[in-house]
């Protein structure tokens, strides 16, 4: 795994754009297949499902969800689709939003929709393609299909936010705040209670909350400027310390 | 990133520098003569005739502003205003991507209630219906920053044109030397940017938020003292 994550290449800095040309597509797709020859990692007919299990998720509940969907749609799958997903792999480490949305929309869609997949796509599409519309019918069909994942109802959350509908927003963090519990990632729970606690002030003047909120936050990810700064400005009542 | 030629400063998208241009124009229409005229929406709301109000815009408008400045001033739908999709919505909204029918979970979360109801005749759904029209014009929509459809479409005023100037300056001062990774985090960062400016209050205690809601319901409750002074002349007659 370690080799697979040094392998960033330029193509994460370079300058982006939303559609990506066949041949531009072709080479990423070449690119990535190269990393895994080096890497040895070709699923065979007889280990695809272990080796896609293996490499692609990490978190418990994904987990899960990825092997009932390989179980439900053994048939439909195969070597075919797990090099595929490996190749998506590549692309989500070296984090080229894209190639991630191309090889999604050009190759992955040909398969059964996977709900996993879909999560981590999303991201890449709202946050980087900036299609809030494509983005959030995704997120809530994850909320419908994971409904104890905390990150769909983070990401809608934010993306309430940001439509400047606060009310929805604190309705959905406080949804990813009581299932943050099960789900080991300290830069979504951090994410999650600093933004709880944004709303929770600028909605209902909830000092006290919000103080509490940040607090946490920062027992998560103690390095957040923001939320350091955010909470001293809370600690001695000034408005707006961002 | 698109420097724009209204106004030089730093907007996101192309897509938000369009919708910066009708903002323009609403506040434009809905902008009172410092002689005490009446403004063109006005004049328009007051007499229903919108070629005589469209006369006064200065000769050098450009066609496609003429041609948008018409559209605002038809009269509004009977029923629901889904004209507004087509707004900019004012600077709370200018950076929302574009959305419609398809996507206004609002109506379409109203219109299953409605479908679930049971009705005693279809004179009734129907009646019911309408009236679900009209409570959507008139309920704060998610998608446009909870103002309601018809606050979008009556556009801004003059409070909020200054409002954008200082906005949209701030906004350029903080955004046009940075480089971004993609066009959607820079949408991103403008949109929590301008999230956080609209609930700060400002030194009389009011945010840039309550400002824009309590001038454009000014300017509804205007827009209705005008047509039903013009319908009651027009009975008098």
């Amino acid at each position: 795994m370690s080799n697979i994550r040094n392998t960033r290449s330029s193509r994460a800095q370079r300058s982006p754009h939303l559609t990506l040309s066949a041949s531009e597509y072709k080479d990423g797709v070449r690119q990535a297949d190269e990393i895994l020859r080096d890497n040895d990692l070709i699923p065979l007919d007889e280990n695809w499902q272990e080796t896609v299990l293996h490499w692609f998720v990490t978190e418990d509940i994904e987990r899960k969800a990825l092997a009932d969907y390989i179980e439900e749609h053994q048939e439909a799958l195969g070597a075919a689709w797990a090099r595929e997903m490996l190749r998506m792999e590549i692309f989500f480490q070296v984090n080229d939003h894209n190639i991630i949305v191309a090889h999604y929309d050009r190759t992955l869609s040909q398969y059964p929709r996977c709900i996993v997949l879909d999560m981590w796509v999303a991201d890449h599409i709202f946050r980087h393609q900036g299609d809030f519309w494509r983005a959030r019918p995704m997120y809530q069909d994850v909320q419908e299909h994971l409904p104890q994942h905390p990150k769909p109802y983070y990401e809608v959350g934010f993306m309430n936010h940001l439509l400047g509908d606060l009310p929805s927003a604190l309705e959905q963090f406080n949804r990813a705040a009581k299932r943050i519990d099960g789900y080991d990632d300290d830069e979504l729970a951090a994410r999650v209670f600093y933004n709880r606690g944004v709303t929770r002030y600028a909605l209902e003047k909830d000092r006290k909350g919000a103080i509490t909120d940040l607090e946490k936050a920062l027992e998560y990810k103690p390095n957040y400027p923001q939320a350091k700064k955010l909470l001293r400005g809370l600690s001695i009542r000034s408005w707006l310390p961002w | 990133m698109v420097k724009t030629r209204t106004t030089q400063y730093w907007i996101p998208t192309l897509e938000a520098n369009e919708k910066l241009t009708k903002m323009l124009m609403e506040n434009s229409l809905n902008s009172p003569y410092k002689d005490g005229r009446l403004s063109l929406a006005e004049r328009f709301w007051a007499t229903g005739n919108s070629a005589a109000s469209l006369k006064t815009l200065p000769s050098n408008t450009a066609r496609e502003l003429k041609r948008y400045a018409r559209k605002l001033l038809r009269p509004w739908p009977k029923g629901r205003y889904t004209p507004s999709y087509r707004r900019s919505g004012g600077i709370l909204n200018i950076f929302t991507p574009p959305w419609g029918k398809q996507e206004d979970e609002l109506w379409e979360a109203m219109l299953d209630e409605w479908r679930r109801q049971d009705f005693p005749n279809d004179t009734e759904r129907q009646e019911a219906r309408r009236a679900l029209k009209q409570k959507w014009n008139h309920t704060p929509h998610p998608f446009f920053a909870r103002l309601t459809p018809a606050q979008v479409m009556i556009g801004g005023g003059e409070q909020e044109a200054e409002l954008t100037k200082e906005f949209t300056k701030k906004l350029n001062n903080q955004f046009s030397r940075r480089q971004f990774e993609s066009e959607g985090q820079a949408l991103v960062d403008t949109l929590t940017f301008l999230r956080a400016w609209a609930i700060a209050p400002g030194k009389d205690g009011q945010t840039p938020s309550e400002i824009i809601i309590a001038e454009r319901t000014a300017l509804l409750a205007r827009r209705e003292e005008l047509i039903q002074q013009r319908e009651a002349s027009s009975q008098g007659e």
